[in-house]
């Protein structure tokens, strides 16, 4: 059986850590591909019930960072 | 490409180096490039510009260190400069921000910064000024250092005085040298040798105490200077524009970004070497002051864009256009931009699916506006870059095909995917598919949004009357602005009336009354004297200030505000100030001066003690203009009595940038400065008469009595209290009690609350050059605003649903812009509302709202939970 690999949603606050993603690419820093942004305005703008439906929609884990 | 920050972010092909242009051959570029963007024959050409302004902005150039033998920088692989460090800590430099040597790529243990590399050196070269900013920059080449290889990492500073008197930069370094153990050492290096079979460097220097200590270093960091760059001297010659000693640009303190020619203006390093803040402070005032001068001309030469009418597609079904980015090869190299396209197109609602080379290039751009037409598109994702440099540009394009620029979304395939994942192409490609797939479901959710547009009332109000508030109405009347000022003294002028000169020797009373008698007669400008804000209501380009003037309130209606409230002395209570007539501040000594009092001419000995109040643990910052001032004043002194013996006792003599000289003056002149530290502080005594002050003399290391006739205190600059008015435009304070500015590098002069503006010592301790500065900066910012005669917001706000609204009041409280309110009247009274103009979007309220009711447009709850679930999808 192939390693497992978790699947990981970020939440990326759109004035800091969108923004620090993307110059960890201008850096060409290399990272798993496993994980999948969502950008939102602010991390305030953070309901529950995201954390929950990504959980309900596979997710291994939720990261929020902002 | 010589920067990473390169404006336009372009190649350009080196003719002295390029085999094609030197030889004939090759020509290798023109064929790999695929967009045929190589052309060999472009030659250079003369453009005759008419213009009513010029501003210079040519900047400096690095010292270059291998004219000094001493320090071998092109012979030693481990002496570098502090620029090529600075390249090495980056994490886009050569080594990815791997902090190892050059001659054997060991990771260092022990570094070195040498201070002063063609700075304060007129024996080695002529740079007699200090470049001002070498001394922060080492500190935090240092500080991020340790961060990068942890606290085992030796970083020693050598320098002459430790000069850190921008905002914050004092406590930077208080942090640095405790907190980060950061090892500042008080000497100048002389000479580095190198051990041959290491490479490491021994360097051998004298300590505080005179004892001679020998160090062995992995590198050297020199700490280069900023000079002025010959071909900008040449043109300068061209133009007709005086220079300083140091060849950079002569200006006076009263008009700081004005050369010896009219209609010419200067910012930046050129102006004086300087840090990013005053350089960004001169860029805005060289610009007011070229506005100022092309008043007349305003709007006269203006293009209006052309705008396309919207095409009204509220309630169609959703046709989306899925345009992927091969961004030349930096996507394509790595993701399958055709798998992408043939995925996209298969996705619900879209219509069409393309490729793209370069999607930001011109002529795609047309393109893509073409397609859209053709196909009757209604919503549009761009997979490629970040949305946060490019989603404005490709609004654009939507607004040219008449579309509402929020019906827009980007799939983020090249910094968040091709440039990280980029050994692992099939994973890469297939989140790719994900990215555009969440984009695409989201954006069929999409609605047109409205902005919201607001009428701007274009008239200024300046709290404080001081000469930073009097430049600032004088800039904003000017440009033919009505403009307030609101002082709460009897008079206009503030503080710079109690100065007697500035250091390049204007006399400040006369040109304040000057500057006032200017003010009073002009019919744009509204003065109110004894008057103080009460309240303010309402937000950019619609406030509402009552002022209590003379007793009686009155309103005015202003577009923008600027912040001009000054600062105060601080009133030492050590060293026995007020037990004594002989023991005054600065400002009292400049007041004698003023009044050329006769005892002056007769006094013996005169003595100054610097920082009292600033560099303590009350007051951690430097009040940034004191040492200049003594210096400036003791230079005084000594020219009404040249046989007095002054004395400046200091910590750091910070006579930053072009003011050395001065300081070099007051030492040829034969002025004693005798150093202190701040845990042993100078002892004032007054004994049968005599006034005598004893310090430990740092070079004797023995305490040394003083008996002088006059002690003048240089005492800290103090903010003026400010939470009220801090309260009233909802404007950040810092511990020491100064505004906040919106950012400390970009933007000095205007504060994160729209609207409002910053200027003068309300910001920071600062001199009159730079105050006038800063003035004539905020005035600029502002009339980026009041220029216009209406302003648009952002249509990604939040918005209430008052059918829903249980009025519990959880928004109000939360946001911190004030932008949600309880309606207080129409059929919704009761009910909360959120005021569009003041919603910054960031969606807190919605979040936090109980009952569901509000809506966030472009965030709403349906679109982003719609990315959630396409998650569990397989592409």
């Amino acid at each position: 059986m192939a390693e497992w690999e978790p699947k990981i949603v970020s939440f990326l606050c759109n004035w800091c850590s969108y923004g620090a993603a993307d110059l960890a690419g201008v850096g060409r820093m290399q990272y798993p591909a496993n994980v999948r942004v969502i950008r939102i305005p602010c991390t305030g703008r953070m309901s529950p019930k995201f954390f929950l439906a990504a959980l309900r929609e596979g997710a291994d884990a939720v990261w929020v960072s902002g | 490409m010589e920067y990473d920050q390169a404006v336009p972010l372009k190649y350009v092909i080196n003719p002295d180096e390029c085999i094609y242009l030197t030889k004939g051959k090759c020509g290798n570029c023109k064929k790999v490039c695929p967009t045929g963007a190589v052309d060999y024959d472009q030659k250079e050409e003369t453009v005759k510009l008419n213009v009513g302004a010029v501003v210079l902005s040519p900047g400096f150039k690095p010292f270059d260190p291998s004219r000094f033998d001493n320090y071998q920088y092109s012979n030693y692989k481990n002496v570098i400069t502090s620029l090529e460090f600075e390249r090495i800590l980056s994490a886009s430099g050569p080594t990815m921000g791997h902090l190892t040597r050059i001659s054997d790529q060991k990771e260092p243990k022990k570094i070195a910064w040498l201070q002063c590399i063609g700075s304060r050196e007129l024996n080695k070269c002529d740079n007699g000024h200090c470049s001002a900013v070498c001394c922060m920059y080492a500190i935090k080449e240092a500080v991020i250092a340790k961060e990068h290889e942890g606290d085992d990492l030796d970083c020693a500073i050598f320098y002459m005085d430790m000069r850190t008197p921008g905002k914050d930069f004092e406590e930077y370094y208080v942090n640095a040298k405790e907190k980060k153990g950061v090892r500042f050492v008080k000497s100048r290096i002389h000479t580095i040798v190198e051990i041959p079979e290491t490479g490491d460097l021994e360097v051998r220097y004298a300590d505080e105490n005179g004892d001679i200590q020998i160090e062995v270093f992995d590198m050297v960091v020199l700490s280069i200077g900023l000079e002025a760059d010959p071909n900008t001297v040449k043109l300068s010659e061209k133009l007709g524009i005086d220079l300083t000693q140091s060849h950079f640009c002569n200006t006076s303190a009263f008009e700081p970004v004005n050369t010896s020619r009219e209609g010419i203006f200067v910012c930046g390093a050129f102006q004086g070497p300087k840090d990013i803040p005053e350089s960004i402070v001169d860029a805005s005032a060289a610009a007011t002051a070229a506005g100022q001068s092309l008043t007349a001309a305003r709007g006269t030469e203006t293009k209006q864009a052309e705008m396309i009418p919207e095409l009204n597609v509220k309630g169609d079904r959703p046709r989306i256009g899925v345009f992927v980015c091969s961004c030349g090869t930096n996507i394509a190299g790595v993701v399958n931009v055709d798998a992408v396209k043939a995925y996209a197109e298969k996705l619900p609602y879209v219509e069409y699916a393309g490729n793209n080379l370069f999607s930001c290039s011109q002529d795609t751009q047309d393109k893509m506006t073409e397609i859209i037409k053709e196909k009757n598109l209604n919503r549009v994702v761009v997979a490629a870059c970040t949305p946060k440099t490019h989603e404005g540009l490709f609004q654009e394009t939507l607004l040219a095909a008449g579309l509402n620029k929020y019906l827009f979304e980007m799939a983020n395939i090249r910094n968040h995917n091709a440039w990280v994942h980029k050994d692992a192409p099939e994973l890469a490609t297939q989140k790719a598919k994900d990215l555009v797939r969440s984009a695409v479901t989201k954006v069929a959710l999409f609605e047109p949004l409205e902005e919201a547009e607001l009428q701007l009332n274009q008239t200024a109000l300046i709290i404080g009357g001081g000469l930073s508030g009097i430049t600032t109405a004088r800039s904003f009347a000017a440009q033919g602005f009505e403009t307030h000022i609101i002082e709460k003294d009897a008079q206009l002028g503030g503080q710079a009336l109690c100065l007697y000169k500035t250091t390049t020797g204007e006399n400040v009373k006369e040109k304040i009354v000057e500057l006032v008698d200017e003010i009073n007669g002009n019919e744009k400008i509204h003065v109110h004297l004894n008057a103080t804000i009460t309240s303010v209501d309402g937000f950019v380009g619609n406030f509402k200030s009552t002022v209590d003037e003379n007793g009686e309130a009155k309103t005015i209606e202003h577009g923008v505000a600027v912040i001009a409230t000054g600062a105060s002395p601080f009133m030492p209570k050590e060293y026995n100030y007020g037990k004594d007539p002989r023991i005054i501040t600065s400002l009292d000594l400049d007041k004698k001066l003023m009044v050329e009092d006769p005892s002056l001419k007769s006094m013996n000995s005169a003595v100054f003690i610097q920082c009292v109040g600033s560099r303590e643990k009350e007051r951690p910052y430097c009040s940034r203009v004191c040492c200049t001032h003594s210096v400036d004043n003791a230079l005084e002194l000594k020219k009404r009595n040249p046989d007095m013996n002054v004395y400046i006792i200091y910590r750091d003599i910070r006579t930053y940038g072009e003011r050395e000289y001065i300081y070099k003056e007051a030492r040829k002149e034969g002025v004693i400065f005798i150093c202190y530290s701040v845990d042993n502080k100078p002892v004032v005594d007054i004994k049968d008469g005599k006034l005598t002050v004893t310090v430990l003399d740092h070079i004797l290391r023995r305490p040394l009595e003083i008996e002088t006739d006059l002690l003048t205190l240089a005492t800290a600059i103090i903010p003026n209290q400010n939470e009220q008015l801090a309260q009233f435009f909802k404007l950040p304070l810092n511990a020491n009690g100064f505004f906040v500015e919106r950012h400390a590098k970009l933007g000095p002069s205007e504060f994160a609350t729209d609207g409002v503006f910053l200027c003068g010592l309300a910001h920071y301790p600062k001199p009159i050059p730079e105050a006038i500065g800063q003035a004539k900066a905020a005035t600029s910012r502002a009339v980026t605003l009041l220029a216009r005669k209406t302003i648009h917001t952002s249509g990604q706000v939040a918005k209430v649903d008052p059918m829903s609204c249980s009025s519990c009041m959880v928004c109000v409280s939360v946001c911190p812009y004030s932008a949600p309110s309880i309606a207080k009247e129409g059929r919704f009274a009761g009910k909360a509302e959120i005021n569009p103009v003041l919603c910054k979007g960031c969606g807190l309220c919605v979040a936090s709202c109980r009952s569901g009711a509000i809506r966030h447009n472009g965030f709403d709850n349906s679109q982003i939970f719609s990315q959630i679930f396409t998650l569990s999808q397989v592409a």
